[in-house]
């Protein structure tokens, strides 16, 4: 059936079936490849996108729970690159293979939109969940103090 | 508002294109014949500058290496320089052994010298079109930004304007280089060229290939290694755009992937027996530790008399070792996208096996190579996983069953941990004799398990040497007299694949937990040992020194369940020590901090250089501490990151890089970070406990 939400902040329909996982709608249905497939149990974090503003992992999240939801991703973080978590992984040269980066990058973004100003445990607690096998840990974690001196610099 | 146009603005650019082929000293006989032209570096009537790229990009910089390489050596804006893989392999860019593939951290230092020899005979013909328009000698112009300039007239002339004229002058035999003072990317922490994509998804992998009228596949393949298929029902996937029969199990297309998992999942098939349907992992253990006791096994390397030194030595030492399999898990899965015609095949994939991948859909579809076209996307990580052709042939096969639409063929995570290519397990016997100064006067190293090479028709095994299994051993230091390796041979059901720093991976492990038994023995300091044997190599002893400096070598502990543990691997031509320090936490190893040098000669771009580094330390850490494929049955107990476990943020120590310099060539940097990694870890658990730790993982124990 269909079910109706928000993509970036744009009203779209899906015809996919109820239990498709959001992941493969966005990415096979609606066009947004940003968002990554890594391993289909919630473990890995490269599907994470906002679900009504909070980290959420699409690739578990059945296409049917974001009726009237509003979704976003990384594609709808900015239109030119220019929120400080982008800016701050820009600066730093953060990504290296940077398939993992899309669900990085959301994830910090929503850490920061809760947590202006996090502690190394604030981070932790918050980026555990996403892997990066390119070992990019250490520059993320200070690519999130960069962005919230950045976002607090406006 | 209407913008003046000037005269100027009117023959401004040229028609004609600048290409320049990129020509390897050492390439293949045959590499002269080409048919086609596919390695070259191409200026555009604009002034765009494009390289047709001998590697991948997976994460590991090269690109933005080779955007540095040549923007300083051509004398253009980094920004203007775009990079693309050939579309079908180049006789130039093949390896010393006859594949083009990004493998063996080549990347950099097998390509810098081409590549500057081509920017420099591209600057050459501009500056040359230059002087011959302003009737000046060239040596009297400059190379800046995209222009030439003639600082005494203060004339300008944009590579745009310059490219027709450029084009019809002979390229300079042997073109002069500039001085590399002028350099302003190489040696600096030049940002990476694939940054902006990577952080607005817009970067497109394998798995992102989007094609007109496009088909996704999904794979159901046999859970035991090797088997093959016995029977299947294609009516078993109903609403299927197509099921067919690939090499071990099926393929199912569908509109969309999850559409063709769920077909996948229920499809009605089964397999063949094997002769290890029950075989087990303890199974495969006990063959390794039979390899161990045999009295004779093939030599690899035989110095002296190796034998007949130990037995008559008064001190020796030995110890048995053994690693498991381990799995690559690229962050993006096995991927590609196919069209296939009664003309033509197309694959777009993230591959760094070009010539694997042609030669396997040479063989799938019978085409001639000049029917076969591969289009290279950014990597999601490859790790040597990703120069394999299986997953390409399944997408031709999906293609045709799907009346040739294009089918991106996508496997789960499952498959990828389930379906080999694994890292081989492998077990090692060291002895050595001592002599009363503590110096290594004899060494046997036994290795038992796969002989990799075997896998790969392109690698010759000669006088029993495979550098696929031999690597670190075949060139140890530390024993320079009497010496021999041998290896028993035994064949695994799983098949294996090069990972990260390939044999040096493990054998690393080997010889430098032993090298830290030895120390013990001679009642030395574990690094003072080291240096003391390796005193006659400087870039060795740089590096040692380097993290004995940094890492407070011998300063006191912050508590009694600390340790320190060093070790230094030489691996791709570039030699890497470490110093791990370890808290034991309720009897499990915590890896706090970590202090690496690496002398990999001069560092092109030192800000990737180091992000290689970090990423190895944390790469290697979880096969080093928790990470293994384990066999039940003859399939893999492990399915996906829950229980083949990477490292988290979390768990990520301090890691403080040096990169030291001796003067040597230019090194890989890619792998060399990995060796040193699981047995510095070791070596610090032994430090803070008491016990030697001789299996992998470390946590296990």
């Amino acid at each position: 059936m269909t079910t109706n939400f928000t993509l970036n902040g744009e009203a779209v329909a899906s015809e996919s079936d109820d239990e498709t996982p959001l992941l493969w709608v966005l990415r096979d249905e609606l066009g947004k490849t940003g968002t990554k497939y890594g391993c289909g149990i919630a473990q890995c974090g490269a599907c994470t996108v906002w679900f009504d503003g909070a980290p959420i992992r699409s690739c578990v999240t059945p296409v049917s729970a974001a009726e009237g939801a509003a979704i976003e991703t990384i594609e709808g973080l900015s239109p030119d690159r220019s929120h400080p978590v982008q800016r701050a992984w820009a600066d730093l040269d953060v990504p290296q293979c940077g398939y993992c980066q899309s669900g990085q990058i959301m994830t910090a973004a929503a850490l920061l939109a809760d947590t202006p100003d996090p502690s190394d445990a604030d981070i932790d607690a918050a980026m555990r969940g996403v892997l990066c096998r390119c070992g990019t840990y250490p520059r993320i974690r200070a690519a999130i103090k960069r962005a919230a001196e950045l976002a607090r610099a406006g | 508002m209407t913008m003046p146009i000037s005269r100027r603005g009117f023959l401004a650019g040229s028609t004609a294109v600048l290409i320049v082929p990129i020509v390897v000293s050492c390439a293949p006989k045959g590499a002269a014949e080409a048919q086609t032209l596919n390695a070259y570096l191409r200026i555009e009537p604009d002034g765009a500058v494009t390289i047709i790229s001998p590697t991948s990009e997976m994460g590991q910089g090269t690109h933005t290496g080779y955007a540095a390489i040549i923007a300083d050596e051509l004398g253009v804006a980094i920004n203007r320089i775009a990079l693309t893989v050939p579309t079908q392999p180049a006789p130039e860019y093949r390896l010393f052994f006859g594949q083009m593939r990004s493998v063996g951290s080549y990347g950099i230092r097998g390509w810098i010298e081409p590549l500057r020899r081509a920017a420099a005979q591209a600057r050459m013909v501009l500056t040359q079109a230059a002087a011959n328009r302003w009737d000046v000698a060239p040596e009297t112009l400059q190379v800046e930004d995209g222009l030439v300039i003639d600082p005494a007239s203060d004339r300008r002339a944009a590579f745009e304007d310059l490219v027709d004229d450029a084009a019809l002058l002979p390229l300079p035999e042997e073109p002069t280089l500039r001085a590399p003072e002028t350099r302003r990317h190489v040696g600096a922490a030049t940002a990476r060229v694939d940054t902006p994509a990577k952080t607005d998804g817009s970067a497109i992998y394998g798995i992102d290939v989007r094609l007109p009228d496009m088909l996704y596949g999904a794979v159901r393949l046999s859970p035991v290694y090797g088997a093959e298929v016995e029977r299947f029902d294609p009516d078993s996937a109903p609403g299927a755009v197509a099921v067919a029969e690939v090499p071990g199990g099926a393929v199912v297309v569908a509109e969309s992937w999850w559409k063709a998992k769920k077909l996948a999942d229920g499809l009605d098939i089964s397999w063949r027996p094997t002769p290890h349907d029950t075989t087990s992992s303890a199974d495969i253990s006990r063959a390794l530790r039979v390899g161990l006791e045999v009295d004779d096994a093939p030599a690899a390397v035989s110095r002296g008399d190796a034998a007949a030194a130990l037995a008559g030595a008064d001190r020796i030492v030995e110890a048995d070792y053994e690693v498991p399999f381990l799995t690559h898990v690229s962050m993006e899965p096995i991927t590609c996208a196919a069209q296939i015609s009664d003309a033509r095949c197309e694959v777009w994939m993230s591959t760094q096996g070009h010539d694997v991948v042609r030669i396997a859909l040479e063989e799938a579809t019978g085409f001639p190579a000049e029917r076969i076209f591969i289009n290279t996307t950014y990597l999601g990580g490859g790790f040597g996983r990703k120069t394999h052709g299986e997953v390409a042939v399944q997408a031709v096969i999906a293609s045709r069953a799907a009346g040739g639409r294009p089918v991106n063929v996508i496997w789960a995570r499952e498959d990828d941990v389930q379906q080999g290519q694994y890292r081989p397990v492998m077990a090692a016997r060291l002895r050595a004799s001592l002599d009363a100064d503590g110096n290594i006067s004899a060494m046997h190293a036994r290795l038992s398990g796969p002989m990799m090479g075997r896998e790969y028709a392109h690698v010759t095994i000669r006088d029993g040497l495979d550098f696929f299994s031999h690597a670190v051993f075949a060139d140890q230091k530390y024993a320079p007299g009497d010496y021999r390796l041998d290896h028993h041979e035994v064949a695994v059901p799983p098949s294996t694949c090069p990972w990260r720093a390939v044999s040096s991976s493990q054998n690393g492990f080997f010889l430098e937990a032993f090298i830290d038994e030895l120390a013990q023995a001679a009642g030395q300091d574990p690094l003072a040992f080291r240096k003391a044997r390796l005193a006659d190599h400087p870039s060795h002893l740089a590096v040692l020194e380097s993290v004995e400096r940094r890492s407070g070598w011998g300063a006191p502990l912050p508590g009694p369940n600390w340790g320190r543990g060093v070790a230094i691997v030489e691996s791709y031509a570039s030699r890497c020590a470490q110093v791990a320090e370890v808290e034991m936490v309720d009897g499990r190893p915590i890896v706090r901090r970590v202090w690496l040098a690496l002398d990999c000669g001069e560092a092109i771009n030192p800000g990737q250089v180091e992000a290689q580094m970090t990423g190895s330390v944390i790469d290697a850490l979880g096969p080093a501490l928790r990470c293994q494929v384990t066999l039940r049955d003859g399939r893999a107990e492990q399915s996906n990151f829950d229980a083949y476990p990477i490292l988290r943020i979390d768990e990520t120590p301090e890691i403080d890089v040096e990169i030291v310099n001796t003067g040597a060539p230019i090194g890989g940097v890619g792998e060399p970070g990995v060796p040193p990694v699981a047995p510095a870890v070791a070596n610090a658990i032994f430090a803070a406990t008491g016990r030697r730790m001789r299996r992998l993982p470390l946590s296990e124990a």
